[in-house]
């Protein structure tokens, strides 16, 4: 059984742990953050030892894979690190803000012999896999035109608020966009051309990207994210893919099997919800298949080249919002 | 009530069918004829609608009218709009204005001279829904607009609408237009550049079908508009426009034709959905009437018409160039 450290305890440290929980065929041993509550709490979840330095986890604790879930500037120094000691690496995504670091651990992974991976987890969402699945079947024919939503409240949650620092958190364009750049690129193929727009930097705390990929296929994609939704909006995520010989859709809000309405004198809330078994989740679906990957010495399904490619495209969407001109690839 | 003598040159847009039938509506309308070159077409549609068939728009353009509704092909919007300008008669012309920016400005010169009103056919002012987003917008409910998405998606049209040389272009022509206008009007600001992908990908009838717009406003607002002919044939309702107005206070959300009932039509082995409200043809005609009437400013304009034509050969360009075109 792989033996596991997990490095970061917040949004996606929390998530990543849970999932844990229902994987047999790993042991978390070790978790880590800055923010000892933090630590503790997923600890004690896991059953595990609680760090507040990863130095110290690296002296004291024993495992054989980092699960890196800090703030994206973090990730290279970290994850290049621990491939320097040895160890497999899964990453969350972005893979990195830019292509030098990105490039880096590509590197020292392969130098050093260990399984590196990045957390493109939305190819391991059911609805979208599902809509590969008809669309692998021919149901929509060729696909032409792609667009693709992920919309959200400003993340104001975040560790000394990184998000909001695109110097760390490279914005919407590549910290959020490049979920679904990622699921395009994998499905749909190469991207050639990309024109964008951005908000700009005159409204902090209202980020939004807007894209129009051209592929190499001829197809098109409009890809949407935003950090610009009013406070206590539901993170709504859509796509609406058109084919030669038909139309797939789906959309979170509309498609929501459990919509739970609370409500006192003063104020309603409105919360959406889309159970799913531990078999489902997901974030153990990708974890499940970067283990596998990991104890059987084969290519993890979400290959260092395909994360540097959605970056590429993040990056070339924010260069032309930058510069106002078409970026080909 | 002074009687209003209105004509309706061609029904090869079949838009020609709901404005007649609203112009019937009001009694101080006189329908004093259609003129249309398909001569069984008109035919018909005069006997549906009592009254007169011209062949030739020109005789029809005698008849001392004091409005003409021109449902023709878009490149005769031009020929037809300058002949009844020429007659001092009041003008509502279907969109796109034009098939080019020359006879575009060619119409509103000619309405100038004339002293007559040329009113473009932008029906989506008028939708019920539309109009209420715009008074939310205008009433600062959602702050200052910083970003609009929206989606113009319908079926592919057959006819004339397939034929370059008389629509002007494919979905790109058909549909940019609308969204271009409503942005405008939303934003009050004009357009600084248009990028577009589009391209023959969904239908092979050799026209562009698929189309994604990027629209910079002076104003700093990006907005982008998907003029698709994405929906296919069984495709549960014709036309879809959709819009997401983000501001610095609120989103908006309008589906314009959301309000349908949903059929399941067994008979025919389909779902369909059933609209029940105002489309904004309702409005778009009490409009043009009460501009016959007082040759009022109408609410929207041939200006409107060719800034929103603009963005539409603009799109066309920056297609064929695969670089954002500056308007401004």
């Amino acid at each position: 059984m792989l033996r596991i450290a997990l490095l970061g305890c917040g949004t996606m440290g929390s998530t990543h742990a849970h999932a844990y929980t229902s994987l047999g065929e790993a042991k978390v041993v070790a978790v880590c953050d800055i923010r000892l509550e933090k630590a503790e709490a997923l600890a004690s979840l896991l059953g595990c030892v609680a760090y507040t330095s990863y130095e110290a986890m690296k002296e004291k604790a024993d495992y054989e894979v980092l699960d890196v879930c800090l703030p994206t500037y973090l990730h290279c120094r970290y994850a290049t690190d621990a491939m320097q000691d040895g160890k497999h690496v899964f990453c969350e995504k972005p893979i990195a803000l830019n292509l030098e670091d990105a490039d880096l651990m590509v590197e020292t992974a392969k130098e050093y012999g260990v399984t590196f991976s990045v957390g493109h987890v939305l190819r391991f969402f059911p609805q979208y896999q599902a809509a590969v699945a008809q669309i692998k079947a021919g149901r929509i024919g060729t696909p032409a035109l792609l667009r693709t939503t992920r919309n959200q409240a400003f993340p104001g949650w975040s560790w000394e608020n990184w998000y909001q620092d695109s110097t760390k958190s490279g914005g919407p364009e590549v910290d959020l966009a490049i979920h679904d750049y990622d699921w395009l690129l994998y499905n749909f193929g190469s991207v050639k051309r990309v024109y964008a727009k951005n908000l700009g930097t005159g409204h902090p705390k209202q980020m939004h990207t807007l894209a129009i990929l051209r592929f190499a296929s001829g197809a098109m994609a409009h890809v949407e994210a935003s950090w610009a939704l009013p406070k206590g909006i539901e993170f709504r995520t859509t796509f609406e893919l058109v084919g030669t010989d038909g139309q797939l859709c789906y959309d979170s809000s509309r498609d929501c099997p459990l919509k739970t309405q609370l409500g006192s004198d003063e104020e309603a809330s409105l919360f959406y919800d889309n159970p799913l078994s531990d078999e489902m989740n997901p974030y153990r679906a990708e974890l499940k298949a970067f283990l596998h990957a990991v104890e059987h010495k084969t290519e993890p399904v979400v290959t260092a080249a395909e994360a540097i490619a959605a970056l590429q495209v993040a990056l070339a969407a924010k260069e032309s919002a930058h510069s106002g001109k078409v970026v080909h690839l | 009530m002074k009687e209003l003598r209105i004509g309706v040159v061609s029904f090869e847009h079949m838009h020609a069918q709901s404005y007649t039938q609203e112009l019937v509506k009001y009694p101080e309308v006189t329908l004093v004829g259609i003129a249309d070159e398909n001569e069984k077409r008109g035919k018909e549609m005069a006997a549906t609608f009592k009254t007169n068939y011209y062949q030739g728009y020109e005789s029809l353009l005698e008849q001392q009218l004091d409005g003409v509704v021109i449902c023709t092909n878009n490149r005769d919007h031009a020929k037809v709009s300058i002949a009844a300008a020429k007659k001092g008669i009041h003008i509502l012309v279907e969109k796109p204005f034009a098939t080019t920016i020359a006879d575009a400005h060619a119409m509103l010169e000619a309405a100038r001279e004339a002293n007559v009103q040329i009113m473009n056919a932008f029906p989506m002012r008028f939708n019920p829904n539309v109009i209420a987003a715009k008074k939310k917008i205008d009433a600062g409910l959602i702050g200052e607009v910083l970003t609009i998405t929206s989606i113009n998606h319908g079926k592919i049209p057959g006819g004339w609408f397939i034929d370059p040389a008389l629509s002007g272009g494919g979905a790109v022509m058909d549909h940019t237009v609308h969204l271009g206008d409503l942005i405008r009007w939303f934003t009050g600001s004009e357009i600084k550049s248009v990028f577009c992908e589009s391209g023959e990908l969904l239908h092979h009838k050799g026209i562009d079908d698929t189309g994604l717009v990027m629209i910079e406003l002076n104003n700093g607002v990006s907005a982008t508009i998907d003029c698709s002919w994405a929906h296919h044939t069984n495709y549960p309702i014709w036309a879809q426009v959709d819009m997401q107005i983000i501001g610095t206070k609120g989103v908006i959300e309008l589906k314009a034709f959301a309000q349908v009932l949903h059929l399941d039509d067994q008979a025919n082995q389909r779902f369909e959905d059933i609209g029940w409200n105002e489309t904004g043809d309702e409005g778009l005609i009490k409009e043009f009437v009460q501009v016959c009437a007082t040759a009022k400013t109408p609410l929207v304009t041939g200006l409107d018409g060719l800034r929103a034509l603009e963005i539409a050969l603009a799109s066309y360009e920056s297609s064929r160039t695969n670089e954002a075109v500056s308007l401004s």
